[in-house]
């Protein structure tokens, strides 16, 4: 039998300690993982840039020392060679055709059909596996699948991978190979918390302090348009700075900005935002502060949500070539050559050139 | 460095399909001051494992990196913080085809000590184990965490008497409804003696209520020491609910014969009334007894809550809770 004595007041068991929302998200691996300054973030993208250049340039002095690839080079042509690769690629231009291939994501998400919360999830963690890794270690193109796979997986939405590998028309290995790297990428968290249901969650409470104040039709619409624009919250970095209340917030505001003020205010404050400081009492000094504190926030979100860092069709078709030709330098002189041809031709026969047009 | 340098695998101390669990022992060479425990628990999930056993059995999907490995990595990583719930410390890899949780070391669970009948349990340690498991299934429904396997096995007991709720491989978030309205569960959840009337009778739009129902199920088995409804199959599991617990009737439970599996054709037991539960369970108090019929409500809509559960008056009732070192003792005599 044990002693009869009841479990002492400094147990933990009578620990008053309460776990508030905010210490919950203090502790999901959104924020202990995925949280970053921007200073921050720079510095890794920096890091993926560097050693990527490194590698171009080991690449570069390998092929160059071979004399079976040097022989039928020209001084022009090696040239030519060591520019291209001594560009490497930039860490804006990672991030260029990662954005790119993160809305390829979500256009074959929609192609599948598949659910809001898939598609964030899968364009989620197609950007963040391009935060430890260079897009040398795996080109774009060959992790879109795995990507999804695994979202489906995380997010409860079953396709077994033949069915996902036939629907996508890929090969399974092709899928099924990166996932174990993704997931190592992902730092083995996987739960994204989204902006979706912190929008459903506003637009009820919008209703609520606004009653009678907004038109539920209207309302409806503006919901609509934030999920759109919130769907392309996953192509910036947004959820890497600020928390999902606070993008869904910005992103409402960015499509009524009068209503969303209104809403604010008389949620968060109750009194004229204009109200002198020497008028307010204690309790309104600080629910102005935080206000204060929480359209600063939003504002800030705003600006990254604005930023679009799809690179134009040119760009993109550069920096595409340059992650192939690391691949294999030859390909660069074959284009090099041919490009070379093309401009000869051009010059030496502008007529007939002209006349084809 | 990650924490598989300061761990050495020991021993092996269980293995499931896809996973090798090892006792790991901290090495001599590190030091000590990362506040990481001497003994931890290393589950290796084996990928290549997987692999071989999908391509060998050819039938059946390959899935690549198994479903349940998926949700117990994913669940582990946001519910670090809570007492009652086994703690992650890490995930390493070693080689390419395997993933490593590092997990606290429990030696116990609820299922031996319910076994050991040298064991008394006295109403103070009742409340203790209690009361912690509905902390941590708190915890879990406040994260949106339906556990979907609580059982005595899925129980452990730490060192220090805490119980701490393991296995999220059946895991998953529960959707509100709200915009995405999740209505297409699957049923085939929890290990069946401790499936809720729903799950029995194939809702596909269950709840966090379903823990509740495996909870109450628990807390009966502490107290008579053998598991309450042993059924053989689905079909007698449901049977012999019914037998118990009465046959679920329209009045009690709105839509329940809209459920798939609710035949028409059912033997209507009757709803046991207070008396009926009294009989069964002489000694407990009125408002354990209490606790105890709310837990276990058929209908899921009048099943209480983990906040119901945790601020009835048995709870908030004498006696207190033993010390949790009280129970380590009593485990170990």
């Amino acid at each position: 039998m044990s002693t009869i004595k009841p479990a002492p007041k400094t147990s933990p068991l009578y620990s008053n300690q309460r776990i508030t929302d905010d210490d919950i998200y203090r502790n999901s691996s959104q924020f202990t993982k995925w949280s970053f300054t921007k200073d921050g973030l720079q510095k890794s993208r920096e890091n993926i840039a560097e050693s990527t250049k490194d590698r171009y340039t080991t690449k570069l002095q390998d092929f160059l020392s071979n004399e079976e690839n040097t022989k039928e080079l020209t001084d022009d042509e090696t040239q030519a060679l060591k520019y291209e690769f001594n560009l490497g690629i930039s860490a804006t231009e990672q991030l260029q055709i990662v954005t790119l291939y993160t809305q390829k994501v979500q256009a074959f998400c929609t192609k599948l059909k598949l659910p809001t919360e898939v598609t964030a999830t899968a364009m989620s963690f197609f950007k963040k596996f391009y935060i430890s890794f260079s897009v040398l270690d795996l080109h774009p193109k060959n992790l879109i699948f795995t990507c999804i796979f695994l979202a489906c997986k995380s997010e409860n939405h079953f396709i077994s991978a033949d069915t996902f590998a036939s629907k996508v028309k890929q090969a399974k290995e092709s899928i099924l190979d990166g996932e174990f790297m993704l997931l190592q990428s992902l730092k083995f968290s996987l739960m994204v918390h989204h902006v979706f249901k912190p929008l459903h969650g506003f637009y009820l409470d919008i209703q609520s302090v606004l009653s009678g104040k907004v038109d539920k039709n209207y309302l409806g619409t503006v919901y609509e348009n934030s999920k759109k624009r919130l769907m392309n919250s996953y192509l910036t970095d947004a959820l890497y700075h600020f928390s999902p209340p606070h993008i869904t917030l910005s992103s409402l505001l960015m499509e009524d900005e009068q209503l969303m003020m209104k809403y604010l205010e008389l949620k968060f404050l109750g009194f004229d935002p204009n109200t002198p400081i020497d008028k307010l009492n204690d309790s309104q000094k600080i629910s102005k502060e935080m206000y204060d504190k929480l359209l600063n926030s939003i504002n800030l979100c705003k600006e990254e949500l604005q930023k679009n860092m799809i690179p134009n069709r040119e760009s993109a078709w550069k920096i595409d070539a340059r992650i192939h030709y690391y691949s294999d330098p030859m390909t660069f002189i074959k284009r090099y050559r041919a490009q070379k041809a093309k401009e000869t031709e051009n010059s030496t026969e502008p007529d007939a050139k002209r006349q084809k047009v | 460095m990650d924490t598989g340098d300061y761990y050495s695998k020991e021993k092996k101390l269980g293995e499931g399909t896809f996973a090798i669990v090892y006792l790991g022992k901290k090495r001599p060479s590190n030091k000590i001051n990362d506040g990481l425990p001497e003994q931890v628990a290393i589950k290796e999930i084996k990928l290549d494992l997987m692999k071989k056993q999908s391509e060998d059995v050819n039938k059946g999907d390959v899935t690549g990196i198994d479903i349940s490995a998926i949700r117990e990595i994913k669940y582990l990583q946001e519910l670090r913080q809570h007492d009652n719930i086994i703690k992650l410390f890490d995930v390493y890899t070693d080689t390419t085809n395997s993933i490593n949780l590092v997990l606290e070391f429990l030696p116990m669970d609820l299922e031996k000590l319910i076994k050991k009948k040298t064991i008394i349990f006295n109403s103070m340690d009742l409340k203790l184990i209690v009361l912690q498991m509905l902390r941590g299934v708190n915890h879990l429904h406040r994260l949106s965490i339906m556990h979907r396997d609580l059982k005595p096995a899925n129980l452990l007991i730490g060192n220090d008497g805490m119980i701490k709720i393991a296995d999220f491989g059946l895991a998953r978030i529960y959707d509100d409804g709200g915009i995405n309205a999740h209505s297409n569960m699957t049923n085939n959840v929890v290990t069946r003696w401790y499936k809720a009337p729903e799950l029995l009778l194939g809702s596909k739009n269950y709840d966090f209520k379903i823990d509740i129902w495996s909870l109450g199920l628990i807390i009966i088995e502490l107290l008579i020491r053998v598991p309450y409804l042993p059924g053989k199959d689905d079909a007698d599991q449901l049977t012999l609910m019914f037998k118990v617990m009465g046959t679920p009737t329209e009045k009690d439970w709105p839509h329940v014969k809209a459920l798939p599996n609710y035949n028409t054709n059912l033997y209507m037991y009757p709803k046991p009334n207070r008396q009926e539960w009294r009989k069964r369970f002489v000694a407990i108090s009125d408002n354990f007894l209490d606790l105890l019929i709310n837990m276990l409500e058929m209908s899921p809509k009048s099943r209480w809550n983990v906040i119901q559960c945790l601020e009835s008056e048995y709870i908030r009732e004498y006696p207190r809770p033993s010390d949790p070192m009280d129970l380590v003792a009593l485990m170990n005599e």
